[in-house]
């Protein structure tokens, strides 16, 4: 009952707004597939929706990757890895609105921001940043992925501490490398942090919007769209201009992004973990 | 194939000493085991010798060449792990050449090595299956496959058999034997179970609280122990120890004297302690075998019937003593038994020292 209430109730009003047209107090009027039809129409639909796989296609590799780095050497630090650990998870504390304004202050251009002051300092020129439309989506990402690296950390750590010590040892006993050993031990049965994080951060990336809307000028996604994922854009339509179908037609079309994308990851890791290596 | 050499070898952790001065030479072909109550140092004497722990002191010798700088890899040892250490998402026949692909061999010779191993402990149906899929006897062959592929020139076995059921423990033991007569290559057995030490031994390093306490065959630590320690751990039942007084050439125990010229004229205090072993006690007609001197009457007090044998509980002078008796026939609680101690069999230790005085 709760569960239908709270939470299939709502996505299911989404699709039937998906194809209604509702300033949210008016009557609702029914309009068929029209907002879709606007919605292939529309250039800054496309672009928004480019921009979301940018962050995905992009965040998800160096995140994991780096985070995965990270937890591989903390875990072999012996003193002050709890420390360490804690000073990696911190960033996962905090707010996304206060970490984004924090970053947003490091991109200023100089003599204000952080990081022009160091480019500065070094001998290079200044460089735009937020205020770039190709600079933008990238230091935007920069910031989620610090933002993410944290919880990433932490559960590669615990996957790593799972492994039993004796693996690596009778490894060692047998004369494996370390590209043997990261590939043919580690790597297999650290799959189950793998496969959760894989899906967790592609979900957190997709829905990526907090950090967007407060990094940059106006929380518009600017400049020109350019760092606007899909989510600003269905919160722009549905509170900026009031129109819920055009809003929730986007949010169906993220919607089935994300069931497709979380089908095709557990059926490509299940697929390995059954067959695949041996 | 190679000897073994520990010299002067010690090993601390932080402020704790688990490895206080070993040494010992161990021959090319030998089957040697370290045996000891937990927390004696065996395991870690034998990671000392792997590798996977750096001595604090002295010297480790494998085949003439000291290796104490040596990484695991390159001291040309395999190592079978109480847990087995098998991967779980590679198949047997890739676990067992691992180390073969770390050596870079070509996979047709590793695929070779693989086969004959697995031929030999009988796993060849077994190659393509997971370790999760076996049962723990199986994963202990394979554990042993991995081991046997790459040609060590000295095995060494940490606790292999103490995941496995009794029944499983005693089957596994004759084939580890059974294998080391066929590869006679060194190996050092790690267990805190003195009946697998005592069946796979060529010699038995018996170790307490990180000193060697007793080296030699089965049969020496059983006949001679040189300690009260040794003579406790080795055999099982355990040997009886009823305290007792040296008075010139005899022992004195509470209703009995027992003739030992051997011990006359010793100095001290005469505080001893006779050790005598459950079967070394005879009972019935057996005992009329031994001297007036040696025989003695006692109460049977719990009765253990094992079919072939049985374990009575008496007591000498207050101290429990155990007695076995060989034959299906055995006495009911209550029954006052005749028994008498074999003189060839009595052992006498030091009352403080309990270092062996015979």
């Amino acid at each position: 009952m709760f569960f239908a209430v709270v939470r299939f109730w709502p996505a299911v009003d989404a699709m039937m707004l998906s194809v209604s047209r509702w300033n949210l107090v008016g009557p609702r009027q029914f309009v068929g597939l029209a907002n879709y039809e606007r919605m292939a129409g529309d250039p800054v639909f496309w672009q928004v929706l480019g921009n979301t796989f940018e962050y995905l296609l992009l965040g998800l590799p160096v995140s994991l990757v780096l985070a995965f780095v990270i937890a591989f050497y903390l875990d072999r630090v012996e003193y002050g890895q709890g420390l360490l650990r804690a000073l990696y998870f911190l960033p996962h504390l905090t707010t996304a609105t206060a970490m984004a304004w924090v970053w947003r202050w490091f991109y200023q251009p100089p003599p204000v921001g952080l990081f022009n002051a160091w480019l500065g300092a070094l001998g290079f020129g200044a460089q735009p940043f937020l205020r770039s439309t190709t600079q933008a989506l990238p230091a935007v990402l920069v910031a989620a992925i610090w933002a993410a690296l944290g919880f990433q950390v932490v559960i590669f750590m615990a996957g790593l501490k799972a492994i039993p010590r004796s693996y690596y040892e009778a490894a060692a006993i047998d004369g494996a490398g370390f590209w043997q050993i990261l590939r043919e031990i580690t790597l297999p049965l650290l799959a189950p942090s793998v496969v959760f994080l894989l899906i967790t951060t592609s979900i957190g990336l997709l829905r990526i919007f907090d950090l967007v809307y407060n990094i940059t000028a106006g929380g518009e996604g600017g400049p020109l769209n350019a760092t606007k994922p899909l989510v600003l854009s269905i919160y722009q339509s549905a509170f900026a201009r009031m129109d819920m179908g055009y809003a929730s037609a986007q949010t169906v079309v993220l919607f089935v992004i994300l069931l497709a994308l979380s089908l095709l990851q557990m059926r490509l890791l299940r697929g390995r973990d059954e067959g695949g290596r041996g | 194939m190679a000897s073994v050499a520990l010299r002067g070898v010690r090993k601390d952790f932080g402020r704790t000493q688990v490895i206080k001065g070993v040494d010992l030479e161990i021959a090319d072909r030998e089957f040697v085991v370290f045996v000891g109550p937990s927390g004696c140092g065996k395991s870690t004497l034998l990671r000392l010798i792997a590798g996977l722990e750096d001595a604090s002191a002295g010297e480790i010798e494998i085949g003439g060449r000291v290796v104490n700088t040596m990484a695991p890899k390159d001291r040309n040892i395999a190592m079978v792990f109480q847990n087995y250490a098998l991967y779980p998402h590679m198949t047997v026949a890739r676990n067992m050449g691992f180390g073969l692909r770390a050596a870079r061999l070509p996979a047709a010779e590793i695929e070779r090595r693989v086969r004959a191993a697995a031929d030999m402990l009988g796993l060849a149906d077994l190659l393509d299956r997971r370790p999760g899929a076996l049962s723990g006897g199986q994963r202990q062959r394979v554990a042993m496959g991995r081991a046997i592929v790459r040609d060590p020139q000295v095995f060494l076995f940490d606790e292999p058999l103490s995941n496995l059921d009794a029944q499983l423990r005693t089957q596994v033991r004759t084939e580890i034997k059974k294998l080391h007569q066929q590869v006679r290559t060194t190996a050092i057995y790690v267990t805190h179970d003195q009946v697998e030490a005592m069946t796979l031994a060529d010699r038995i390093v018996l170790l307490r609280d990180g000193r060697v306490e007793q080296v030699g065959t089965p049969t020496a630590l059983f006949e001679r122990p040189v300690n009260r320690f040794v003579a406790g751990f080795i055999g099982s039942p355990a040997m009886n120890f009823i305290p007792a007084r040296l008075e010139g050439a005899e022992i004195v125990l509470p209703g009995m004297r027992l003739p030992c010229p051997a011990l006359a004229h010793r100095g001290g205090d005469g505080a001893v302690t006779l050790g005598i072993r459950p079967e070394d006690i005879w009972a019935g007609e057996d005992s009329l075998r031994a001297p007036v001197a040696c025989r003695f009457e006692a109460v049977a007090g719990v009765v253990e019937p094992m079919g072939s044998e049985a374990l009575v509980m008496t007591q000498v002078g207050g101290v429990d003593v155990q007695v076995r008796l060989i034959g299906r026939a055995h006495p009911r609680a209550g029954e006052r038994l005749r028994l008498a101690m074999d003189p060839a069999q009595i052992h006498v230790f030091d009352g403080a020292s309990g270092v062996s005085l015979r």
